[in-house]
């Protein structure tokens, strides 16, 4: 899973980038994350503004 | 009156809308700036330190240059070696060095060379990929260029063949009569040299492999 870190010149991007996928996953998860939660907050005003 | 849904609620898209494009915005600088120690050029001092830059100094002129497979990065990448001759001399200074490889790229410039040619990605495929020419073996001790320029170098083949490239009969395609003065090759030469000690993450592929082939099969 974690592959010696081969860059010619080290940087945050690099590390992220090592494996398969990596990257991919990473950005996803920290821009469709915070939109469950976007999703959630609307969610309960839409409720409250129902009720 | 029907249940609203979140899907089709103005105000979700808005701010899920608002944090892509915030959040694109931020990585693209950071990936920017991120880049500038990927590209900057390295110094003498690196080269003789034994310090590996991406993009080597321009005294990188004075080393040899193989090309070789990375068992742990799949790929071929420069090797700077043991000091070689460029022109009759392994001791060109950083000063020298870098106002060759700055007449080089301002004659790459001037005689468009990306008209035809590839450089580092750029430019056109017409004519052969010149981002690793330089480690070419056709322009090797055992290539074909150096005998039928009848030179003894790699680099005075080249500053030959650049000078006077309409005598030589190499390419399907052949390349114009440039107009290229004994100067503006050298800078050339030394141009193409230091570009293909560029790390290129393996760019253009299987170049290593290229040896022997014919009309580009």
């Amino acid at each position: 899973m974690f592959e010696p870190f081969v860059d010619v010149v080290p940087s945050f991007f690099g590390w992220l980038n090592q494996g398969p996928l990596t990257m991919t996953i990473f950005l996803h998860t920290i821009i469709i994350l915070p939109m469950i939660w976007i999703y959630k907050q609307e969610k309960a005003r839409i409720e409250k503004e129902d009720a | 009156m029907a249940k609203r849904s979140v899907w089709s609620d103005n105000r979700f898209w808005q701010r899920s809308a608002a944090w892509v494009t915030g959040f694109a915005s931020i990585l693209l600088i950071w990936l920017t700036f991120d880049t500038i120690p990927q590209i900057t050029m390295g110094t003498d001092a690196d080269l003789k330190g034994g310090v590996t830059k991406r993009v080597p100094g321009p005294t990188v002129i004075n080393y040899k240059i193989t090309y070789e497979m990375d068992a742990k990065r799949m790929h071929e990448i420069p090797v700077i070696g043991d000091k070689e001759l460029f022109f009759g001399r392994d001791d060109w200074s950083e000063e020298e060095a870098g106002a060759l490889l700055h007449l080089g790229k301002l004659g790459s410039q001037a005689k468009n060379c990306m008209d035809c040619h590839t450089l580092l990605g750029n430019g056109a495929y017409y004519a052969p990929d010149l981002t690793k020419a330089w480690l070419d073996p056709a322009w090797g001790p055992e290539g074909s260029m150096q005998a039928m320029t009848g030179k003894s170098t790699k680099e005075e083949a080249m500053a030959e063949f650049l000078q006077h490239p309409s005598t030589y009969p190499t390419h399907a395609r052949m390349m114009p009569d440039l107009g290229i003065t004994a100067e503006e090759a050298k800078g050339l030469v030394a141009f193409l040299k230091h570009m293909s000690s560029i790390d290129t993450n393996g760019f253009p592929r299987n170049f290593g492999r290229m040896q022997g082939a014919v009309n580009g099969k």
